[in-house]
Parts: structure tokens; C-alpha cells; sequence
């Protein structure tokens, strides 16, 4: 019997609520991605194996099958995973609505999973918060309060409820308070237990979290994560995003919503990138977010009322591998998820990028890829010209685990399968509701000239523009819209390149407005639905 | 069966008990004085120094109890700043020289809340072996409560209405269904129920009833404590069958209920139904998404294509016959095998 070649790789990325694994082979000389398999990360590796040799079996080279086992057991295996634990930090801050949410929103985005936030204006009693704050499980701690031109005693107290609270030795202590208090707090715990950073609220009007941010993720990398950092799933996820901005001179925007916990990265058209990781960003912590339920029930139009969507939301944290099987629970579900990008992205702010990527189950999973431009679109608003692309695949962690000499090959090889293009979004601002907003030209080489496609303040259109497409759009802003940049003359040229979804003409304006009245508002969601999925032919 | 229990316990507390111990639910183990609100103490100016300087004449460091008179400070020329009553140190202020103590209260017990026998004592908290049976749920709400187990309704799919909560209900764990309305918990509350287990609870529910509460308390108007636990899910959403069976054969036990850990130890029990995460073809299963969200059936068959939802959602899934006649085809991600109480 003739020996068969083969060459196989495993990418395996395994989240905290569901592993993603695919099969990369070669395929007449070429490196394609020949199986892919989603399940809860319960199920455990083996049945992982089991589904891939199911695929393989069923759409390999038959002389293969009895073999696939064996080849998968010896194929190269590139893995990332996510942290084995959150790190978990207790906030005590003086006020919720100032110090106590700047501080919590500087520990979310730095990676921290906020257990206990305690502040002074939170209507417990003293042995209340000192009860809270001891049964507190947490790996450090970090209290903020005071403005900088101030000594405020009650920013003195918070330190004195952690000083009064924390064991000895009981992680490390962050003081993000007024600067002229740093002395005395330094002094209420034991010799380098405490360390100061940067206020995070120098004043009322100021919100500088940035020295906070790094300080917490440098303390999350040393104390809690000290695993191989390199697979970690958000290390090597911007891993990837740096390597495909590096690669294609782009300035990227990679979002990837995972069950528990949410990554954002920028990346810069030189490969650097920034990452925040939102530990409780993730579709299990919709429910967290003040109002959710009431939030999504508007932003779905079709996934029933408050009171439904909030036990759609609960389900989502209580049995996060589980799968929506009603259309109302994947409206509501993908709503959700455009909540959360949209609170990740705002935080910091983005300014315009060429390339949007969306990643994890909800989004590259999502039935239809205009449900998965949608939540790109809604959540990110990406003003301007930009594509949109998802990681169907779930290949760009494992990718990013590879190291630097390695990861432009991995690139090469996976070419058309390393993202799914969804196509170019032209998104706006500005105008009056009704009027005219643009006008785009779409020129396709080889088609005859289109007469220009007007789009209305609060419309959404697509134009059929297929994957590998190119096209030249001109496009003629109305006057007081915006697609972000300085403008020079009143016409726009731009290229677009097509996908699943095509070209999607977006003047629904930033952030999107809906109408007051429910049937309104459930009417012209329904239409921007509709939109998406079946209007690709009819502008054409 | 045996789980190992952490009572936390708040600074300054007296523990009662010692390693070796057997603690029932209703014990002492331990008493604290709850401090109050804080106030300052002049520590510079008696000891005749700068603020900065008395910083290192200090004898305590923050979170240390003082009973009245006992020295919080001392500048070794007999000068020397005494607690005016019991307190907790809470800091000091170097700016103006003064400390930050809260007045001690009245002597509070701590409950544990199980019955067992305590393994270690600490500062921090006191941990107890619980022989029973543990029953975990995906949510919850309240503290810590005790008392036997009785069932409220007679169906695992039956609603928990307020009917249905009696005078013979007081300081016992009601077993419900699958809802209760914020109306039958604000009742159970009122009659002294000390716990509910449920199925489900729709969410907004249960946030009113929190709501109520909360406004309750700030008034005054809530004593004793409460707690819910939900087994399946957030909506209406029934008790899994054999479940409910094993509750059932469980009446009357004693049993401790952690609302906000959704944790709950039965006493004197067989293990509960055990649950596993990927169900195979012939075992009992659970749903956990709607619209077939906490019906149990069996799993018939798995098919050989991953298969698109109603929803659009194409994943592996398999032929379930439900227990209440339907069949349908449901994602296996939602569904969770229930282990033979036999198997071992």
C-alpha cells in the first residue's frame, strides 16, 4: 500500500466556557483549514478529538480514515487558553459615582475581576463594609478617593477600612488617591505592602486612569498570571492583531467577546498594539451593567420585554456554554453582545481604524454574517471607511501563540482562511433626520457606471459587493455629516473591498438613535435587520 | 459525604469553639461587637508632639481592638493616649495627629449555620466538616439561614404561590417549583420562612422582592434573615424531576441555605442526583434553554450533522424525548445528563 503524505496542524484554543479547536492540512499545495469544532470546554480534550475525526472522516481522503486519530496525535499543536483564575480585587473607594466607578472601571479594563467594591457613600454601616471587605477573597487591593488639591479624611478612612480589614500579607495594597494623603496610607500597612500610582480622579472634572490601568495590569502579570504568558489567549490574541496590522499597514480594532471576560486591542500599522482586557466584560457580564435588561430589550426590538431579556441575561452568566435556541434569546444575545462592545470600546476611546475584527463565539458564531456585522457595526460605530472581518475560525490566538519568527508563516499559510471578510462599512454622522446624508458612487471594475445610491439620516443599506471584490466609491457627504476626517473637497474616494455581507452604508449617525415609541422602535430595528440580511440585491 | 464549611469571621471576634468540636446550626460560634461609626482622637497634641512625629509612637496598627483603657499610644516619657471605650483602630492621620476609632457595640453572635465538626480556628475564620448532602444552584439571594426541609408544592413544574406559605411554614426551607412571584417571597418573609428553593425565579422578581427589602430594612422593618437559592434557572423554570423526588424523600431534614452563594447542605441525606456535562444516547437529561429550559427527558439520539436551532444556531445536537410528551432536537450544550443514583 502506497505511504499517503500528509502534514496536519491543531490549532486548539480552550476559553473558560467553550474550547475551539481547527485542523489546518494540505490541500492540493495548498494550507487550508480542514476542520473545525466548537463545544463546552466541560466536554473535555478528548471529545474535542472526537468531533475533528468526525469531520475529517467525513470530508477527508477516505484512505485516511482510519488514521486521523493517529495524525491529529502527532500533529503540530499550536494551543492558547485563558487564565485559569481572574485576578480578584476589592475596591474601597469614597464615592461610587466618582472614585469608586473611575477605580473599577481602571481595574476592569486592566484584566482585574472586581469582587467587593465598598465606598463611603453606600448606605452600609462601618461593620458592614469591614465585614464585606474580610470575607473578601481577593489578590490585592486598591483604594481611591480625594482630589489632589485636598487631604480629604474621608479618602484617609477608606485606607483605614483596607488597613483595617486586609491580613497581613494579604495582597498587595494599590493607593490611587489624592497625592497629599500618600504618606499617611503608605503608613497604615505593613513596609512595602502598599504602593501609590497616579490619582485616578484628580479632580471632579478629570478622569485620568491611564498610570492606574498599567500599574493594575503590571500587578495582575507578576501576582496572579504568572503562567507561560505567551498563550494566553489575550497575550496571544494581540499577538495576532499586531502581526495582521503589521502585515497589511493597517490601523486594526480587534474585539473579542469570550463568555466571561472581553479583550480590546488596537493595534497601530507598525504591529504595536494596546490592549484592554475586560474581565467582566464577557456575554456573562451583561447582567452586571446598570439597566441591562431594560438596554437590550430597546436595542433588540424582538426579544421580548425587560422582564424576559433580564432571565435571558441571568442564563447567559449562570450556564455560559449554553447556546440561544429561540430567536427572541439570539436577539437578545447578540443585543447584548452590542452593549458590550460598545462599553469596551468606549473606554478609552477609539479614533478611527481601517479594519475591525470580531472574535469569540457569540460574534464568529453568530448564524448570519450581517448578525455579526450588526453587532461590529452597533457596538463599535467605526466612523469612516472600514472593513469588517470576524476570525470564523478561532485561529488568531492560537496563532499569536507562535513566536515572531513563526507567526507571519502561520499567516501565509492560513491566508483565506485566517479571517472571514464581511466587507466595507461607510458609517457617518450628522444631519437632520429624514434628509439626505450621502451619496455613493459604487464603481466595480468591468461593471457599467451606477447612478449614485442616496442613503438618508437614519438609514442602513447594503450594496452586493462579493468576497475578493473590489470597488472605488465616491462619496458626497451632505452638509453638517461627517465620516470622521478633515474634509477637503465636498467628494470622498475610497476603495472597498467586499465579503459575506458587501458594502454596508451606515448614516444611523453616532451613538444610533431610536425612536421613543416602541412600535417605532421595534419597526425600524426590523428594517435595519432586514437590511443587512436581504437588501444586498436590490440596490445593486 | 462530608464538604468543608468557612465561617468568616469579622475583626475583634471572640471565638467560642475549638478544633474537634461539633457545632450545631443554631451555635455560637463565635461573638463580635460591631463597631460604629468613626471618630478622632487627639493623639499629637497629648503626647506633646508633632503629627508626624507621633506616627512612630503609636502601639497598634489598624484593625486592632482596644478595650477601654488600654494604650493606643506612648512617647516612653509617660505620656500616653488610652482607648476612652472599647474600639477599633481604624488609622491615624499624620497631617493632623489624630487616630480614627470606631466605638465597639453591643455583643452580636456569629451562627455557622451547619451542623458539623470544626477543623480549624483562625482569626480570619472558622472552618467546619459538613457531613451532609450539597446541593449547588446558579443563583441566589440573602445569607445564611437553617431549618428542615418542607415541600411547597407537589409538582417540580408547579408554581410556589403565596397560598401555599402557612404558620407551619415559619423557620423552615419551603421547596418550590418552578416561580415564585415577589409577592409569595415578600409573604414567606413576612411569616418567618427562614429559606426558599426553587426551580427558577424570574429575575426582575426577584430583584423587586431584593428591592422591597432593602427599602424594608432601611426603615427598620426587616428582622431575621432570608435566602433564596434557584436550582435550574432564571425564569419559570421547574425543578429537575428526580430532584424534586430526592427533596421529596428528604421532608423534614435539616437543612442550611446560602442565598448568595447558592449552596445548599442537607443533613442525614443520600447524594443528590449527580449531573454531568456531555450527555450520551439512552441518559437521563435536563434542558436549560428555553423552550424547553428545566424539562427533563431522554436523550433518544444524537445526530450525525450539527443541526441549525430555530434561531439559526447550527451546532451538535440530539433527539430528546421530554417528559411531558414533546420530542424535539435541542443543542447538546444545553443539555446536562442526570448520573443513575447507582452508578456509583
Amino acid at each position: 500500500m502506497t505511504e499517503i503524505s500528509t502534514e496536519l496542524a491543531l490549532l486548539v484554543d480552550v476559553g473558560s466556557a467553550w474550547a475551539k479547536a481547527g485542523v489546518i492540512g494540505r490541500i492540493r499545495g495548498r494550507w487550508r483549514l480542514v476542520a473545525h469544532a466548537a463545544q463546552p470546554t466541560a466536554w473535555g480534550p478528548a471529545e474535542l478529538r472526537r468531533s475533528l475525526i468526525r469531520q475529517l472522516n467525513a470530508a477527508g481522503d477516505p484512505r485516511l480514515a482510519d488514521r486521523f486519530d493517529e495524525l491529529l496525535a502527532s500533529a503540530n499543536r499550536i494551543e492558547c487558553h485563558t487564565a485559569r483564575q481572574p485576578g480578584r480585587l476589592a475596591v474601597v473607594a469614597v464615592s461610587r459615582e466618582l472614585s469608586g466607578s473611575t477605580a473599577r472601571r481602571a481595574a476592569e479594563a486592566a484584566g482585574w475581576q472586581v469582587t467587593e467594591l465598598v465606598t463611603l457613600d453606600d448606605g452600609r454601616s462601618l461593620a458592614e463594609r469591614l465585614a464585606t471587605l474580610q470575607a473578601a477573597d481577593v489578590d490585592a487591593w486598591l483604594v481611591a478617593g480625594g482630589f489632589d488639591d485636598s487631604r480629604s479624611p474621608r479618602a484617609l478612612e477608606a485606607a483605614a477600612l483596607v488597613a483595617s480589614a486586609r491580613m497581613p500579607d494579604g495582597g498587595p495594597v494599590i493607593w490611587a488617591g489624592s497625592a497629599q494623603l500618600t504618606n499617611e496610607v503608605m503608613l497604615l500597612f505593613e513596609g512595602g505592602a502598599a504602593s501609590a500610582v497616579a490619582n485616578a480622579r484628580p479632580d471632579a472634572k478629570r478622569e485620568e486612569p491611564g498610570p492606574l490601568r498599567d500599574r493594575l495590569q503590571a500587578i495582575l502579570r507578576q501576582s496572579v498570571a504568572p503562567e507561560d504568558e505567551a498563550h494566553l489567549s489575550t497575550i496571544a490574541f494581540t499577538h495576532a492583531v499586531g502581526a495582521i496590522a503589521a502585515d497589511g499597514g493597517l490601523r486594526v480594532l480587534a474585539v473579542d467577546l469570550g463568555a466571561r471576560g472581553g479583550v480590546r486591542v488596537v493595534a497601530e500599522a507598525d504591529g504595536t498594539t494596546s490592549t484592554t482586557v475586560h474581565s467582566s466584560g464577557g456575554m456573562a457580564g451583561a447582567t452586571l451593567m446598570a439597566g441591562a435588561a431594560g438596554r437590550v430589550a430597546r436595542l433588540a426590538g424582538d426579544a421580548g420585554d425587560e422582564a424576559a431579556v433580564a432571565d435571558v441575561l441571568q442564563t447567559l452568566r449562570a450556564r455560559p456554554a449554553s447556546l440561544p435556541q429561540t430567536p427572541e434569546e439570539l436577539s437578545a444575545t447578540q443585543a447584548a453582545a452590542r452593549m458590550l462592545i460598545g462599553a469596551m470600546v468606549e473606554d478609552p476611546a477609539t479614533d478611527p481604524v481601517d479594519l475591525v475584527i470580531g472574535a469569540g463565539l457569540t460574534i464568529s458564531g453568530a448564524p448570519h454574517p450581517a448578525q455579526a456585522a450588526r453587532m461590529l457595526l452597533d457596538g463599535v460605530r467605526p466612523l469612516g471607511i472600514t472593513q469588517l472581518a470576524v476570525d470564523s475560525g478561532s485561529v488568531l490566538g492560537p496563532l499569536g501563540s507562535l513566536g515572531d519568527d513563526e507567526i507571519g508563516e502561520g499567516m501565509t499559510l492560513l491566508a483565506d482562511d485566517l479571517l472571514l471578510p464581511l466587507g466595507t462599512a461607510v458609517v457617518c454622522r450628522g444631519g437632520e433626520p429624514g434628509d439626505a446624508a450621502m451619496r455613493v458612487t459604487v464603481h466595480r471594475s468591468g461593471w457599467p457606471t451606477p447612478s449614485p445610491v442616496e442613503v438618508r439620516v437614519g438609514q442602513l443599506l447594503v450594496a452586493p459587493l462579493g468576497r475578493g471584490q473590489e470597488a472605488e466609491l465616491l462619496i458626497e457627504p451632505a452638509a453638517g455629516v461627517s465620516l470622521g476626517a478633515p474634509r477637503r473637497s465636498s467628494r470622498i474616494q475610497a476603495r472597498a473591498t467586499g465579503g459575506a455581507v458587501g458594502l454596508i452604508l451606515d448614516a444611523r449617525g453616532m451613538p444610533i438613535a431610536l425612536p421613543r415609541r416602541g412600535d417605532d422602535r421595534r419597526a425600524v430595528l426590523a428594517g435595519w435587520r432586514d437590511a443587512l440580511i436581504r437588501e444586498t440585491e436590490r440596490i445593486a | 459525604m462530608s464538604v468543608m464549611h468557612r465561617v468568616r469571621l469579622p475583626v475583634g471576634a471572640t471565638t467560642l469553639v475549638e478544633i474537634g468540636h461539633g457545632v450545631e446550626p443554631a451555635e455560637v460560634l463565635a461573638t463580635s461587637r460591631p463597631p460604629g461609626g468613626g471618630t478622632s482622637l487627639q493623639v499629637a497634641s497629648r503626647l506633646r508632639r508633632s503629627a508626624a512625629e507621633a506616627v512612630d509612637l503609636l502601639s497598634v496598627r489598624p484593625g486592632t481592638v482596644l478595650e477601654a483603657g488600654e494604650r493606643l499610644a506612648e512617647d516612653g516619657d509617660g505620656r500616653e493616649v488610652l482607648a476612652p471605650y472599647a474600639c477599633l483602630f481604624l488609622g491615624y492621620d499624620a497631617d493632623d495627629g489624630t487616630a480614627l476609632i470606631a466605638p465597639l457595640g453591643a455583643t452580636e453572635p456569629i451562627l455557622g449555620h451547619v451542623r458539623g465538626e470544626v477543623t480549624s480556628v483562625g482569626a480570619e475564620a472558622i472552618e467546619i466538616r459538613v457531613t451532609g448532602a450539597l446541593v449547588a444552584g446558579v443563583g441566589g439571594s440573602g445569607s445564611a439561614v437553617h431549618g428542615e426541609l418542607r415541600m411547597a408544592v407537589h409538582e417540580p413544574g408547579e408554581e410556589l404561590r403565596a397560598g401555599a406559605i402557612d404558620v407551619g411554614a415559619t423557620g423552615r426551607i419551603m421547596v418550590g417549583g418552578s416561580r415564585a412571584s415577589a409577592e409569595t417571597l415578600t409573604r414567606a418573609r413576612a411569616m418567618g420562612v427562614a429559606g426558599i428553593v426553587l426551580g427558577g425565579v424570574l429575575d426582575k422578581e426577584l430583584r423587586d422582592f431584593e428591592a422591597t427589602q432593602v427599602r424594608r430594612r432601611e426603615v427598620g422593618g426587616v428582622r431575621g434573615d432570608f435566602a433564596i437559592v434557584m436550582i435550574s434557572g432564571f425564569g419559570k423554570v421547574g425543578l429537575d424531576a428526580a430532584l424534586f423526588a430526592w427533596f421529596q424523600s428528604h421532608e423534614g431534614r435539616l437543612a442550611s441555605l446560602f442565598g448568595a452563594a447558592a449552596r445548599i447542605y442537607v443533613y442525614d441525606a443520600d447524594p443528590p442526583p449527580a449531573r454531568r456535562a456531555l450527555a450520551r444516547v439512552g441518559d437521563r437529561v435536563i434542558a436549560h434553554r428555553r423552550p424547553f429550559a428545566g424539562l427533563g427527558g431522554e436523550l433518544v439520539r444524537v445526530l450525525d450533522l450539527p443541526h441549525a436551532t430555530p434561531a439559526g444556531v447550527t451546532a451538535r445536537s440530539g433527539l430528546v424525548r421530554f417528559e411531558d410528551g414533546r420530542s424535539a432536537i435541542v443543542p447538546l450544550a444545553n443539555l446536562e445528563a442526570m448520573e443513575p443514583r447507582d452508578s456509583g
